[in-house]
């Protein structure tokens, strides 16, 4: 990787401390810098996260906790941000732009080698996700099935993203 | 500063005023009359509507020759006399009567200040006044000055200059490496007058053009293009002149023009090529003329939107002995004459001949052939050859845009593309989105790629179990 793409994945990861959006958090590791974890919170005002009533059943302190925790993995190509980064949904997820599958990918909007602009950053990318989760793009959907789903049938949709949250994103 | 009078007041003043105006030239060699000299830049906020003489173009002109301002201060300044003051501009842009009334400014301005020192608020004054460019186009028709045809050139390139300078004095943060740069290593798109850095310039567009992917070499910017109110700053690929400017080396910048060119003939089904196996020119054509002197190529064209569509069926017309020379086509690269439609050396126009389709193939085009079948899928729709290096098997065609996947090259509905993949049906595709995202081996496809994976596979097969029979 060059050292150009370091210096700018160092820079952006400095920027993105201060500009998380809420209920994000990354792990980096500065030996790898190409690599990821990003744990996410499902926002409040989704089906992702967890409902209250069932926080109280467990110790006060997952009163704290609304959200389901997703795990996420983005991989930086050797010529980034001249290609886009890659990103995995580690934890599965009940999303119509979510691959349900052992990858869980993603492959829209700036995420999409065609459309990637170099001057697009990772924290745009984690306001995409976290916005996608708010209300997912059903138009470039990878699921059609759980698109179809969330447009006829939204509290099925509702109902199943959250037995998911509760089975896998604890 | 021999003879002068350290107590003078009007020697204090100009010491003062060149504490606050360093470019301030000061001369006192002359003690009755010390003397001054400004250059007085001029930038109005609003760009000055000039026109030359008869021409009908009007150039908006953000900088213009500096205001020059000649102070002589006589005995008696400030008290009984005003300053002496002489304006100019250098070339003469700015019209006389606006230079007068501006000098006669500095006389009531020391009426007004009842005999003090006045020359700070003359040079204050002519500075807000140069804001809106001393309001020279109020009374003018349209707004618009009217100069000389003469100092046209002067105006333009001295304003281009001023321009520059300051861009390279300037500071910017390239939004691709995120570091604040000296305008000096920074280039300012001709188009969009978006900003980035030299160096990710060059990188991006060196990779682009290594990679054949000239279609993007243009401006970087996520919402460059995009507006849809604004037609005219569609996103441009930038012109090999611009380019050279960066700079990027000519050789790069050449391999792009000609790349250009080369997609221009290749998409052009009246171009055919030289017969001759070891050339393989194009006919001269003067549709795409060839690649000349780089940095007199300024065009930049505006990025081609889905293919052409291709020109209507003509019926096959007879080529018989007539006196037409339609047939007569000349190689570009190596001037043999031939025949368009045979495709042999030229045989006169009293020659029927045949149409000639498909060439044999030397052993490097049969390899490059062999790789294309192997490694690419084909486009339904244009046949264009594509091969996948990274992300999901839903493809975009580069050349007509047709939705396909990469696995059987059918057609995907580009509403609901991965439909395809949900459908148990489509045996060979489905829950297959990502099938070989990272590049990896042994894919199976479907469609005319798989029939022939197929095929290879079977006939190793075959010689290994010949193999084994022959060997035991």
């Amino acid at each position: 990787m060059s050292s150009v793409a370091k210096k700018r994945i160092l820079k952006e990861y400095a920027e993105c401390s201060n500009d998380l959006p809420s209920g994000m958090k990354v792990i980096f590791d500065e030996a790898n810098l190409t690599k990821w974890d990003v744990v996410m919170e499902g926002p409040a005002e989704s089906p992702y996260a967890v409902c209250l009533e069932l926080a109280m059943c467990f110790d006060k302190r997952s009163l704290m906790h609304q959200g389901g925790h997703f795990k996420l993995e983005i991989n930086f190509p050797n010529d980034y941000p001249f290609k886009p980064p890659v990103v995995n949904f580690k934890t599965k997820v009940y999303h119509p732009n979510v691959s349900n599958d052992d990858k869980g990918s993603m492959c829209l909007g700036m995420l999409r080698p065609e459309e990637w602009k170099p001057p697009n950053k990772v924290i745009s990318v984690l306001h995409l996700i976290q916005n996608l989760l708010v209300e997912p793009n059903i138009d470039d959907a990878i699921e059609t099935s759980i698109a179809n789903d969330y447009k006829t049938n939204r509290a099925e949709f509702n109902k199943t993203a959250q037995d998911w949250v509760k089975r896998y994103a604890k | 500063m021999d003879g002068s009078d350290p107590d003078d007041e009007r020697v204090d003043e100009l010491n003062t005023l060149q504490a606050i105006y360093p470019e301030l030239e000061i001369d006192i060699s002359h003690p009755p009359t010390p003397e001054a000299h400004i250059e007085l830049p001029i930038s109005p906020t609003n760009p000055l509507s000039v026109k030359f003489d008869s021409e009908s173009t009007v150039h908006q002109l953000s900088h213009l020759p500096p205001l020059i301002l000649d102070i002589i201060l006589t005995e008696g300044y400030p008290n009984e006399r005003p300053p002496k003051v002489r304006l100019s501009t250098n070339p003469p842009w700015l019209p006389g009567r606006h230079l007068n009334d501006l000098e006669r400014a500095c006389t009531r301005l020391w009426e007004e200040y009842g005999g003090l020192q006045v020359l700070f608020a003359y040079i204050s004054f002519l500075q807000e006044a140069a804001e809106n460019a001393f309001s020279v186009t109020a009374q003018e028709p349209g707004g618009v000055l009217l100069l000389p045809l003469t100092l046209k050139s002067s105006l333009l390139s001295s304003s281009s200059q001023i321009a520059q300078s300051d861009f390279e004095s300037g500071t910017f943060s390239c939004v691709v490496c995120l570091e604040p740069k000296k305008g000096s290593s920074c280039h300012r798109l001709r188009h969009c007058g978006h900003v980035f850095c030299k160096s990710c310039l060059q990188d991006y567009y060196n990779n682009c053009i290594k990679e054949g992917d000239v279609s993007n070499v243009k401006c970087l910017s996520p919402d460059c293009g995009k507006s849809k109110s604004d037609k005219t700053r569609k996103n441009r690929l930038l012109s090999p002149k611009e380019l050279l400017q960066i700079p990027l080396s000519p050789e790069t910048v050449r391999r792009y023009a000609e790349i250009k060119r080369k997609k221009k003939l290749e998409s052009d089904p009246s171009i055919v090529w030289c017969p001759r196996k070891w050339c393989q020119g194009p006919m001269r054509t003067s549709k795409y003329p060839k690649i000349g002197d780089l940095s007199q190529m300024d065009e930049s064209d505006v990025e081609e939107d889905a293919a052409a569509p291709p020109d209507q069926p003509q019926e096959e017309p007879v080529y018989r002995g007539t006196a037409n020379t339609d047939r007569l086509v000349v190689c570009e690269s190596c001037n043999l004459a031939f025949c368009k439609i045979c495709l042999a050396v030229w045989h006169g126009d009293y020659y029927i001949c045949r149409k000639r389709e498909a060439r044999e193939l030397t052993a490097e085009e049969q390899a490059s052939l062999d790789y294309i079948t192997k490694n690419t899928s084909p486009c339904p729709t244009c046949s264009a050859p594509v091969e996948k290096t990274q992300g999901c098997n839903h493809m975009k065609c580069f050349q007509c845009n047709s939705h396909f996947c990469y696995l059987c090259s059918a057609w995907l509905d580009a509403d609901n593309p991965y439909m395809h993949y949900k459908n148990p049906k489509n045996k060979s595709c489905y829950m297959k989105l990502f099938h070989g995202a990272e590049g990896e081996e042994g894919m199976q496809f479907g469609g005319r790629r798989g029939a022939e994976q197929e095929a290879e596979y079977w006939e190793l097969q075959a010689l290994r179990i010949q193999n084994e029979e022959f060997t035991d």
